[in-house]
């Protein structure tokens, strides 16, 4: 337990009744070892993670899941009963095949629309629905990982009393007898607290509850609730209300701290929509402009063509003078100097410039004030109605949910109520420093009346035991939203089924259910819950078992999308009175984590393993500073410091990042848990450190006022890669002790000098503005240097015959890639990726077989930054193959360069004399370690799992082009003689052209496009032709078949070049 | 095949460069490296020795337990390093190797006298560095119990080995290397054994030496036959002085790796090979001649001759290093320059810095005749050589593939307890091997003395009556 986190506190303890001395004397500890000994409700009979599922019990389930198909819904138990196997098979399945499944993801409060790829019964991977407005066919990091938490072998699976086995029938039993006698009593001080809540079933069982016990309290508390802009429509339009961003009619962005490219509920369509109107190809002519002015250094940043790194504060400033530059009525001009002012200006004047079809995004760590400006700039430049929308919000009561929690802790503390509810989330671990929630739960759990008997009632919905568990006094398993009936809207309102594809694999259950205890119904099914709330709205609408099955079928309840609503003219906030920025002290600020979020995903393996993006830190969050700062303050990586503000203190380990602005500490919430799983927590306790220690409900964007004080312990911190590796900046070597001599260059512009391009830089990413590419469409040929000029000469006979189509390959984008990792979880998910923990990862063993390389280049302040996914590059003329012993890797006659694990055994030659260095060696037996719980169900059936000491690397997906080869041929077989000649092309090529691998189909900017390169009409192979298409290393003639597309900037003239302002 | 070989010439005895000090007899020679064997005592040195090496075996054996049982990651290999120490233990002991066979071989068929008194010992030292050496191929494979698949065997599958692989030509090089050195050894054996056996005290070392003899009496027609045979062995063994350290720098010349991809590699590395070879053979030698009193046997020309082919070997190497370093600047390439800058300047400089020093600066002392004829300097400078050569191995293997093409893969490498293990436990398992030999079989070949005895002229018997002069 960290210095300052007064949060420690002692279980609830109970009723004083005894079993044992030990349980008398250490209550903890007999507890689980009672648990150890009577795992009841839990049908893997075993809490620990190395009881596996037996082989039985798991046909048991599949067999029973399988029969139900998904639609008949979840039986409260697997069947306990003697089960036959397939007789007459259902009638879907076809073993080997899988079934698709339309569902949602529910996140942060909105719905994900989400398709899930199930095998015999056995969920397996996530991709996006692309009918559903948040996906649109794409998935983020959290989606693509949300399959893992599924079969989290560290999820809670028995009811339990204080921490002790109990079962759903005393806890039904316990809470209808407390709720009947508050009947009778007048209903007072009931309590229930959930998340953000957009489930319109929900909303509706909370409506009747509402109508049972008229006195009921309901608060919502969600950590990263979008507080700050409900709040900002309140100020300006009075009443809360959602921004919509329509993003493929935008020509100028301005985003103010905003991340809208990952951090936005509806994330995934603005990247979609970002990307379309910023791609590149030989006749475009103008692609959209991005500003961003940031206090931290955001994916959305890192895109930017004009990038302003500021202190938080100064957002305020800089949308005040934007405001007043765009005439927006009222406000008072500001006066800056210097590179500030050339970037309000020069953003002003583009906006201006581009009336209806520019856009102010402003970021949710902003106050309320500056979304009440950036609408009045929005309007003023009359881009409503265009580029920006105004939706009522998806939320059944759009709460401050800050507010919301302060609310309880004092109607917990002065006894307005004495029974709570706590459905989902982690509250005792999320709330803010500054309310007790958890002292308040602790002493509300444990309050007795004088006889000692208990004065509370505190039960809690949740996935695992953690934090909020250890304070309450039941604890009940949560549903996955895989196992459970539901429905939640997205932030536009779209609707959709929540439809499970598993019975609950540890007796979980959904909110649906305990609303539906505590109303008293029969019908406690969600399956019934659900249909009921649907067939009640839709009664005057024809057929509803034939609508349910279209809608299931569809993943989204058409016409649910909010209608725009008219809005007055914005009300601009009185300025509020900006906070003082003082040289000695630093601004904290805070972000959800971006691959834990909030802290919810902290015990997903592959989260986890991760490489954050820009830092490559995986299995920790660190205090990102400036170089300036670090130098500043002698610190530098894996400096162990105390962050030290009003009052609390936290010691987090210190991370460079340049590009951040200077006397920042960005700090990500999400780590530091103190229980919750065997990979949430480290061994020692606790992994990362806890940023809510030190967040306040008054300042959730970031405060100021922070110290720093160095301690003399040192932090282990593990990345993936080398971070100065990475950058090619100038004058932070004498902080990292880089030798500059060593530094390589890697980026290259038109601006590169010769000799540089020829003898000093390796040119693997090249960079274009969108004038030079007008002007000479080959100047990114021309950066390829004198090599890629040459005729490429060879002592050997080429002999390989490429020209029979299929010949797979692949383009990547770098103009769109946005760096959001979404492809790699996805790889991951789909090719059966170990995870190998912080140990491995911190000697080079890490798995992952697409990587996503950053480059910085430039000044460590104002850092152009660079992503490049890098997965095999299936190379023609493979440096791999001719120096493996054994023949293991090889070259197939469709281009793909194959491994055969059987024959692998493991010199690890084929890495050493891969230039990409993409091959990924099993040093241990990574895929049986890592599986050897329930995990292992999620294994794509068709894809080995590698064993000890073998190679492997990305396969492009080679079980889905098999899949697709296949029905390829079914198709040919099929057709007459005569049909098949032209007929059978053009079909077979509409095939492959449906054809995607997982990084490509889960990439939200599709900037991976993979397909047949012999085909011409396809879309790899139009990117192949375009003028800016280039391969990594051509001058070792490898010949790759992954090439990349370069990055096209669009600075605007006004400012220069060099993507800063 | 004709066996009429002209006899050699005898050396001129000047003081401090016979091969041979003055006043052996033909029994004397005998008596006393036969008497090293048959009735000498075990001494507490010896016993102390060979404890502690056994020891290391003790231990070579439990590293290679642990690394069967939990696999290849106990070493501290990675990506991007992929070879570790066991490549460079490997390269390192395969070019020990080199300089027994260099001197049964090569200096046989050129006649050179000076090698009767130290072949026998280097080629013991040949077998178990090459022993040593085939353990590690072995080992670094992530899929142990498949080494086999290395080797083409017919099977139902017509699954080959991957011929374009420089990785199975080591295969044939290197099990032709230890069948040829193990035969060569043993065919250089027979007279001596049969010698022992003739002089043995007990029935049992009879019985031992009389099997191994292969039935030898010393017939005219057995030495008639035994010489033919043995300079026929000496044509077979002495191509693979050249061809096996080959095809071992093609391991790493045949990838395009900056650092490894070098047209120089082959026959710097067989320089290197020698070079080490001769410096183990001193290292071996100076302890050995002091320790079984064989200072009449092994002269100060012995060490003075090897110190001359260390020199000359080790300008190759100093020429190969000078070679990459300027074809990397000379290139022009931004990859093959900047090896060159991070073996120099890098994190591994230390070690790139203190190979130069012991290749490179330290063998120039043998310039000196006098550090040439000084045994304790010649140990010390033996030493530091062989620590250099397996440096240049580090350093050939680590920095080039520590930081390649993209910087985004760049990593490094640290060995692990396991790695060490392994490497003490090899020099353990040489040395024990060593300690047995020396004290089991005749250090030096004694019918081989027994002809230099009569070449320079001390012989008991009249010259009518020696051998037929198809000897050497």
């Amino acid at each position: 337990m960290k210095q300052g986190d007064n949060r420690t506190s002692e279980p609830f303890e109970g009723d004083r009744l005894w079993r044992s001395l030990e349980e008398l004397t250490d209550p903890a500890s007999a507890a689980s070892a009672a648990l150890r000994e009577f795992p009841a409700d839990n049908p893997w009979r075993g809490p620990d993670r190395a009881d596996a599922p037996s082989r039985r019990r798991f046909l048991q389930v599949l067999g029973a899941s399988a029969a139900m198909a998904g639609l008949v819904g979840c039986s409260d138990r697997p069947v306990e009963e003697k089960i036959v196997p397939y007789v007459r098979q259902p009638e879907q399945v076809v073993p080997g095949r899988p079934l698709i499944f339309a569902t949602a993801m529910p996140f942060n409060g909105y719905g994900r629309g989400v398709l899930v790829e199930s095998h015999e019964g056995r969920p397996t991977k996530i991709e996006g629905n692309p009918d559903h407005p948040a996906s649109l066919g794409a998935t983020d990091v959290f989606m693509q990982a949300s399959i893992l938490s599924l079969y989290d072998p560290d999820r809670s699976k028995t009811v339990t009393r204080a921490g002790r086995p109990s079962h759903w029938g005393a806890f039904a039993t316990e809470l209808t007898q407390r709720l009947e006698a508050k009947r009778q009593s007048g209903s007072r001080g009931i309590a229930i607290l959930t998340g953000a809540v957009a489930s319109p079933t929900m909303g509706a069982q909370i409506k009747d509850l509402r109508r049972r016990f008229p006195e009921i309290a309901w608060y919502q508390y969600e950590p990263t609730a979008r507080v700050n802009t409900m709040a900002g429509a309140q100020a300006a339009f009075g009443r809360p209300l959602t921004t919509l961003y329509h993003l493929d009619h935008a020509r100028i962005i301005v985003s103010l701290d905003s991340d809208f490219l990952f951090e936005d509920p509806m994330s995934l369509r603005y990247a979609r929509h970002f990307a379309n109107a910023r791609r590149v190809r030989s006749d475009t002519r103008e692609i959209t402009r991005l500003y961003v002015a940031e206090s931290t250094l955001s994916i959305t940043g890192s895109m930017a063509d004009h990038r302003l790194p500021v202190r938080p504060a100064m957002i305020t400033q800089i949308t005040h003078a934007l405001a007043a530059r765009l005439g927006v009525a009222g406000i008072s001009k500001l006066q800056f100097s210097g590179e500030l002012d050339r970037f309000i200006a020069t953003a002003a004047d583009d906006l201006k410039q581009h009336p209806g079809t520019g856009v102010v995004i402003p970021g949710e760590a902003q106050p309320p004030e500056v979304h009440a400006l950036a609408h009045a700039i929005n309007q003023a430049l009359k881009n409503v109605g265009t580029t920006v929308t105004c939706v009522e919000p998806a939320e059944v009561e759009p709460t401050d949910v800050r507010q919301a929690l302060k609310k309880l802790v004092e109607a917990m503390e002065n006894g307005t109520i004495d029974t709570l509810l706590i459905l989902g989330g982690n509250p005792a671990y999320t709330a803010p420093a500054d309310i007790p929630f958890a002292q308040a739960l602790e002493k509300f759990s444990n309050a007795r009346v004088a006889d000692g008997r208990l004065t509370n009632f505190t039960a809690r919905l949740g996935s695992h035991d953690d934090e909020t568990t250890f304070l309450c006094q039941w604890h009940v398993p949560e549903a996955h939203y895989l196992e459970a009936w539901s429905d939640v809207r997205a932030a536009d309102g779209t609707t959709s089924i929540i439809q499970p594809l598993i019975l609950p694999l540890y007796a979980g259950r959904s909110a649906h259910e305990l609303l539906a205890l505590m109303l008293k119904e029969t019908a406690q099914s969600p399956y019934e819950l659900v249909r009921a709330h649907w067939r009640a709205q839709r009664r005057d609408s024809g057929d509803f078992e034939q609508w349910w099955l279209d809608t299931l079928k569809k993943g989204v309840i058409d016409g649910t999308a909010s209608a725009p609503v008219q809005v007055g003219a914005a009300k601009i906030p009185a300025p509020s009175s900006t906070p003082s920025t003082s040289v000695t002290s630093l601004d904290l600020i805070f972000r959800p984590d971006p691959c834990v979020w909030d802290g919810s995903f902290a015990n997903n393996a592959w989260l986890q393993e991760l490489p954050k993006p820009f830092t490559k830190l995986v299995w920790d969050n660190a205090a990102l500073i400036s170089p300036t700062t670090a130098h500043r303050q002698g610190l530098w990586d894996g400096d162990a410091v105390t962050l030290m503000i009003s009052g609390k203190q936290v010691d987090a380990p210190v991370r460079v990042l340049p590009g951040l602005p200077d006397d920042v500490v960005v700090a990500h919430l999400g780590y530091g848990r103190r229980r919750g799983g065997a990979v949430a927590t480290d061994e020692n306790g606790v992994r990362g450190f806890d940023a809510y220690a030190l967040w306040a409900s008054s300042t959730p964007g970031f405060a100021t006022g922070l110290t720093l004080q160095k301690r003399s312990r040192r932090w282990e911190l593990v990345a993936t890669r080398n971070h100065h590796a990475m950058s090619a900046l100038q004058g932070v070597d004498h902080v990292a002790g880089v030798k500059p001599h060593l530094k390589p260059d890697v980026v290259v512009t038109p601006e590169t000098s010769r000799d540089e391009l020829e003898l000093k830089n390796r040119r693997l990413v090249r960079v274009v503005s969108l004038p030079q590419f007008r002007s000479n469409p080959q100047a990114v040929r021309e950066l390829g240097g004198e090599s890629a000029k040459k005729p490429v000469l060879s002592l050997y006979p080429t002999s390989w015959d490429y020209s029979q189509g299929p010949q797979w390959g692949m383009s990547i984008d770098l103009q769109t890639c946005i760096g959001c990792n979404a492809c790699i979880v996805a790889c991951q998910a789909e090719n059966n990726i170990p995870i190998v923990g912080k140990f491995e990862v911190a000697r080079m063993r890490e798995m992952h077989w697409l990587r996503v390389d950053s480059y910085f280049s430039g000044s460590p302040d104002r850092p152009s930054v660079y992503h490049q996914p890098v997965p095999c590059m299936h190379c023609e003329n493979a440096p791999c193959e001719y120096v493996c012993p054994t023949g293991a890797t090889t070259h197939s006659t469709q281009g793909l360069n194959e491994m055969t694990y059987n024959r692998c055994i493991g010199t690890r030659y084929c890495s050493n004399n891969c230039p990409y260095k993409v091959r990924r060696f099993n040093f241990f037996a990574f895929g049986y370690q890592s599986s050897k719980g329930p995990e292992q169900l999620q294994k794509n059936p068709d894809v080995t799992v590698r064993t000890r000491g073998v190679m492997e690397k990305c396969s492009y997906c080679v079980q889905r082009i098999n899949r697709t080869r296949i029905e390829v041929e079914k198709t040919v077989l099929d057709l007459t003689e005569q049909q098949r000649t032209d007929e059978a092309r053009q079909r077979r090529q509409a095939m492959y052209n449906d054809l995607q691998t997982a990084c490509q189909q889960a990439c939200p900017t599709g900037a991976i496009v993979f397909g047949d390169i012999t085909d011409r009409q396809s879309t790899v192979a139009t990117l192949k032709a375009q003028p800016h298409d280039y391969t990594l290393l051509d001058e070792l003639t490898t010949r790759p078949r992954t090439s990349y597309l370069a990055r096209v900037t669009n600075p605007n003239p006004a400012l220069g070049e060099g993507g800063v302002a | 095949m004709t066996t009429q070989v002209s006899p050699i010439r005898p050396s001129p005895v000047t003081p401090g460069t016979e091969v041979l000090a003055p006043g052996h007899s033909y029994g004397s020679v005998t008596d006393h490296i036969g008497g090293i064997v048959l009735w000498r005592r075990f001494g507490w040195i010896w016993l102390a020795g060979f404890a502690i090496t056994f020891l290391l075996v003790l231990v070579l054996t439990g590293a290679i337990f642990w690394l069967i049982v939990r696999g290849i990651g106990v070493w501290g290999v990675d990506i991007p390093v992929a070879w570790g120490f066991a490549i460079i233990n490997f390269v390192w002991w395969i070019g020990i190797g080199h300089a027994g066979t260099f001197i049964s071989a090569m200096l046989l068929l050129m006649r050179q006298d000076w090698r009767t008194s130290i072949n026998r010992f280097a080629e013991a030292m040949t077998l178990f560095a090459v022993a040593c050496a085939g353990l590690f191929p072995l080992l670094h494979l992530g899929r142990i119990k498949f080494f086999y698949w290395l080797i083409p065997y017919p099977n139902t599958m017509w699954l080959w080995p991957q011929f374009r692989s420089a990785l199975v030509w080591d295969v044939f090089a290197v099990s032709t290397y230890f069948t040829v050195s193990l035969i060569f050894w043993y065919v250089g054996l027979i007279p001596d054994l049969a010698s022992l056996r003739d002089r043995a005290d007990s029935r049992a070392k009879r019985v031992i030496f009389g099997v191994l003899a292969l039935g030898w009496r010393g017939a005219s027609r057995h030495w008639q036959r035994y010489q033919t045979a043995y300079l026929l062995l000496a044509g077979l063994a002495a191509p693979l002085v050249v061809s096996v350290h080959s095809i071992v720098g093609m391991d790493f010349a045949s990838a395009q790796l900056p650092g490894w991809h070098s047209t120089i590699f082959p026959p710097y590395f067989v320089a290197g090979a020698i070079f080490s070879g001769f410096a183990m053979v001193l290292s071996l030698a100076i302890p050995l001649r002091v320790a079984f009193k064989l200072q009449d046997f092994i002269t100060l020309r012995h060490l003075d001759n090897c110190a001359k082919l260390m020199l000359v070997t080790g300008l190759i190497v100093a020429y190969g290093y000078a070679s990459e370093f300027y074809m990397g600047w000379y290139s022009g390439n931004v990859f093959e320059s900047f090896v060159g800058l991070n073996r120099m300047t890098g994190p591994y400089a230390v070690a790139t810095w203190l190979m130069l020093t012991c290749n490179v600066v330290v063998p120039q002392a043998l310039w000196i005749r006098f550090v040439r004829r000084s045994p304790f300097l010649l140990f010390i400078l033996s030493l530091l050589i062989n620590v250099g050569m397996w440096l240049e191995r580090f350093v050939i293997i680590i920095t080039s593939l520590h930081r390649d093409f993209l910087p985004s893969s760049w990593g490094i490498y640290h060995p692990t307890r396991w790695d060490i293990a392994t490497l003490a436990g090899t020099l353990g398992l040489f040395l024990c091997l060593f300690f047995l030999f020396c004290r089991f079989l005749p250090v030096i070949s004694i019918f081989e003395m027994r002809e230099l005895v009569h070449q320079t002229g001390q012989g008991a018997h009249p010259p009518d009556r020696m051998e037929p002069a198809h000897a050497h």
